[in-house]
């Protein structure tokens, strides 16, 4: 007898998270998803690149060129692109199992439907992981252009730029939690992906408000702000308000997930 | 008939309920922040749709062209879904039709939105600018303006999403080009008349002798993307 078939009497072995990840995972490699995720650091940095000279002109605000080229690249990214990542994945996620019906071959699994749903939004968050790896190698290819053409060291130390890459990365996981919670909850996708993408026009503005702490899709942003207001004075705040800002966005996080997790595949499953 | 079928395929998709959603809330940007802001507006000189249009188009114009991404995207999307455009090749209908079928569904929709948002900038100079008197001349000629310069984005994102099987690809695209377009500064003019990046503009910021190639510009990018979407279809066609 084969060592992997089971006797009736034999209990089927669970499936842990790591499998369902590596699941998912397999799902998405010919979804040319990467394209998506490297195309935009690109059309960031070799345009700032290029033009680095401006760096070294700005006179009305005081910071040092190679900081000033580093923030102003990330701002597209914080603001606009990753939030909008984060949206995009979400219909890849979806969209890949609505086909030919895959979600319903994955529902008849002896899976918790909450864990196929958690291990979605991990691979949701890993392709941000991705995409955060390009930001940082075009940073890098952008910085050691920009040094050559204008002979000034625009290259910041390693560890700075993965620290404030790490904070933005993990100040966009509560927007990626509200995205897979509308993309759960309404499976029309327009709406999610409409209300989505919409969500991330007004979030400059809503972050010079008194509200900013209650609308996660502005966090990305008011991190790499806070990184501006350390090395530009009087830009903005230089400090992370973390009261009320972890509590708003733990809680946002458990509950959208929670959320999630509990409604997933139930449209699927009536 | 075209039209008839291609408003038939979208009625259960959540697409006109979307445009009008998309329309109430990009119509809403004016009132929300002249109600918040209007005393850094009402001393301003110039005409109420002037200073309107300064101050919120970048947003208004941001807004419609994500609701064109995500429409164009969605209506490829019900095609490819569950093979709906095999079925789609066995009827007697040409692809191109089709395809400009769903892109006047598409322009219907959002000359709807521009219509919203010409009422709400309109009622918002009357509400907030009471003692100057509306130029409804200058706005529909304003709004008109828009409506050109939207047209090659329109296409183009139609174009793209015709041409991926899988919605996210034809999102991804047309999300990474509006990213792209509103980055591109405003004072370079070539640049400012690519798709995506084109409907920023106003017809009163952009100086009088720019303003007739800006519009043959647009009108020539239109027709190149239909061209080339006709030859597409006819290529896809025949290697099928």
């Amino acid at each position: 007898m084969n060592k992997h078939s089971f006797s009736p009497s034999q209990q089927r072995p669970a499936i842990g998270m790591a499998s369902l990840l590596q699941i998912e995972l397999t799902k998405l490699r010919r979804s040319h998803i990467l394209w998506i995720l490297l195309i935009p650091p690109l059309i960031l940095w070799i345009p700032s690149a290029l033009n680095a000279d401006v760096n070294l002109h700005i006179e009305d605000i005081n910071i040092l060129p190679e900081y000033n080229f580093f923030i102003q690249g990330f701002m597209g990214m914080a603001w606009f692109m990753i939030p909008a990542t984060l949206v995009i994945c979400t219909v890849l996620l979806n969209q890949t199992e609505r086909t030919n019906k895959g979600i319903l071959k994955m529902l008849s699994l002896p899976v918790n439907t909450g864990k196929i749903c958690l291990a979605k939004f991990l691979v949701m968050v890993l392709l941000i992981v991705i995409q955060m790896i390009f930001t940082i190698s075009s940073y890098y290819i952008g910085a050691l252009i920009a040094s050559d053409l204008t002979g000034y060291d625009f290259v910041l130390s390693f560890p700075y730029a993965i620290r404030v890459t790490a904070a933005i990365y993990l100040a966009s996981l509560p927007a990626a939690a509200v995205f897979w919670m509308l993309a759960v909850l309404i499976s029309t996708p327009i709406f999610s992906v409409g209300i989505g993408l919409a969500s991330l026009v007004p979030s400059v503005l809503l972050l010079n408000t008194r509200l900013w702490a209650l609308y996660p899709m502005d966090y990305p942003f008011y991190v790499l702000m806070t990184e501006y207001g350390k090395q530009a004075k009087d830009i903005f705040t230089s400090e992370i308000r973390w009261i009320p800002l972890i509590p708003i966005a733990l809680a946002v996080t458990i509950l959208c997930l929670g959320a999630a997790c509990l409604r997933f595949g139930k449209s699927e499953i009536r | 008939m075209i039209l008839s079928l291609e408003f038939k395929k979208i009625r259960r998709t959540g697409y006109i309920p979307a445009f009008l959603a998309g329309g109430l809330l990009t119509s809403a940007v004016p009132a929300v922040h002249m109600a918040a802001r209007s005393q850094s507006f009402t001393g301003l000189s110039g005409t109420p749709f002037h200073i309107l249009m300064d101050a919120n188009w970048g947003m208004m114009a941001q807004l419609t062209i994500l609701l064109i991404v995500c429409g164009c995207s969605l209506m490829y999307n019900t095609e490819y879904a569950d093979r709906g455009a095999l079925k789609m090749d066995t009827l007697p209908i040409r692809q191109v039709c089709l395809f400009f079928g769903k892109f006047t569904v598409n322009l219907i929709c959002i000359i709807l939105v521009l219509a919203m948002q010409t009422i709400s900038v309109t009622l918002c100079g009357i509400c907030w600018f009471p003692e100057r008197a509306p130029a409804i001349a200058e706005t529909l000629k304003g709004m008109g303006f828009e409506l050109i310069l939207l047209l090659p984005t329109m296409m183009l994102m139609l174009a793209a999403a015709s041409a991926c099987r899988n919605m996210w690809i034809s999102l991804g695209a047309g999300v990474i080009l509006t990213f792209t377009g509103s980055m591109i500064p405003p004072k370079q003019f070539a640049l400012t008349q690519l798709p995506f990046a084109a409907p920023y503009q106003t017809l009163h910021t952009i100086s009088e002798s720019n303003i007739f190639p800006c519009l043959m510009i647009c009108l020539a990018e239109f027709l190149v993307f239909g061209a080339f979407e006709i030859i597409y279809l006819y290529i896809r066609r025949k290697l099928s």
